[in-house]
């Protein structure tokens, strides 16, 4: 078994434009959104989300506009955290991001 | 969406899927779901294309160097969409000791050979909750955040929380 630990800094420059990633977690639980959080210092754009549950560490990749597809069968924060304010922004009105909704 | 990262874990183009009859989704998003009949009796079914992520971004309780996890608490779809992926970057509350998958091998929810990367990243669910590390939002945070993102700052508020100044 080889050691794979490297910095948050390596590992998110491992993500490339156009890119699908499956976003783990559900809602605001054991959502991985120090990790999307440091993906918007980076340029990388294009990128498609997708989970049956996604909660915040994908709405942070809508809220920055760096994702233009998210598969979703729910997307939300849930209970008071109430709806995800970056795939309304994102995705309502004029919203470019692509919703696909799955169940 | 289930079914189409099973489809992506079993390296299949579709999946038949039960359920779906009814739903306008299947009509309006082609590119996901098409009706086929079944070549055993021609029995129609609902099939939905396979996601095979380029990455899963999973944060969980306990990792090892190598990238076996263990998930504490509902797993979700984490461990399947490991198996969807090509790779899976792992972020983790913290690093043990491999003897912590020894013991309980049934316990390890992702194996080594499908992980990648691993970062060592104490609060990395924060502001939201990783069950039994923390177990509540952090509102303040959290209302940081929407605010950013009305005001189109997320960037900003991404400095101020991996720098630790919110």
């Amino acid at each position: 078994m080889k050691n794979k630990m490297m910095s948050l800094l390596q590992a998110t420059d491992l993500i490339k434009d156009n890119m699908l990633l499956a976003i783990g977690g559900n809602a605001m639980h054991r959502t991985p959104s120090l990790f999307t959080l440091a993906l918007t210092r980076k340029p990388v754009k294009n990128l498609k989300l997708c989970g049956a549950a996604p909660g915040l560490a994908t709405d942070i990749l809508l809220a920055s506009q760096q994702a233009d597809t998210s598969y979703f069968g729910f997307s939300g924060l849930e209970n008071e955290a109430g709806l995800s304010p970056g795939m309304r922004k994102g995705m309502e009105g004029e919203g470019k991001i692509r919703a696909i909704e799955g169940s | 969406m289930i079914h189409a990262l099973r489809a992506g874990a079993y390296g299949i183009p579709f999946m038949p899927v039960g359920g779906m009859w009814g739903s306008d989704l299947v009509g309006i998003r082609p590119e996901f779901y098409q009706i086929m009949k079944s070549p055993f009796d021609g029995a129609e079914v609902v099939c939905v294309k396979a996601l095979a992520p380029d990455y899963a971004i999973v944060h969980v309780q306990e990792a090892d160097i190598y990238g076996n996890c263990r998930i504490l608490g509902p797993s979700y779809q984490d461990a399947l969409m490991a198996r969807a992926a090509k790779k899976t970057i792992v972020t983790a509350e913290r690093i043990v000791g491999s003897y912590r998958m020894q013991e309980e091998p049934k316990l390890t929810a992702i194996p080594h050979f499908l992980v990648q990367a691993v970062v060592e990243l104490p609060g990395g669910a924060k502001p939201g909750i990783c069950y039994p590390e923390y177990q509540g939002v952090e509102w303040d945070k959290h209302k940081a955040y929407q605010k950013a993102v009305k005001a189109d700052e997320v960037q900003k508020f991404a400095d101020m929380m991996l720098e630790g100044r919110l």
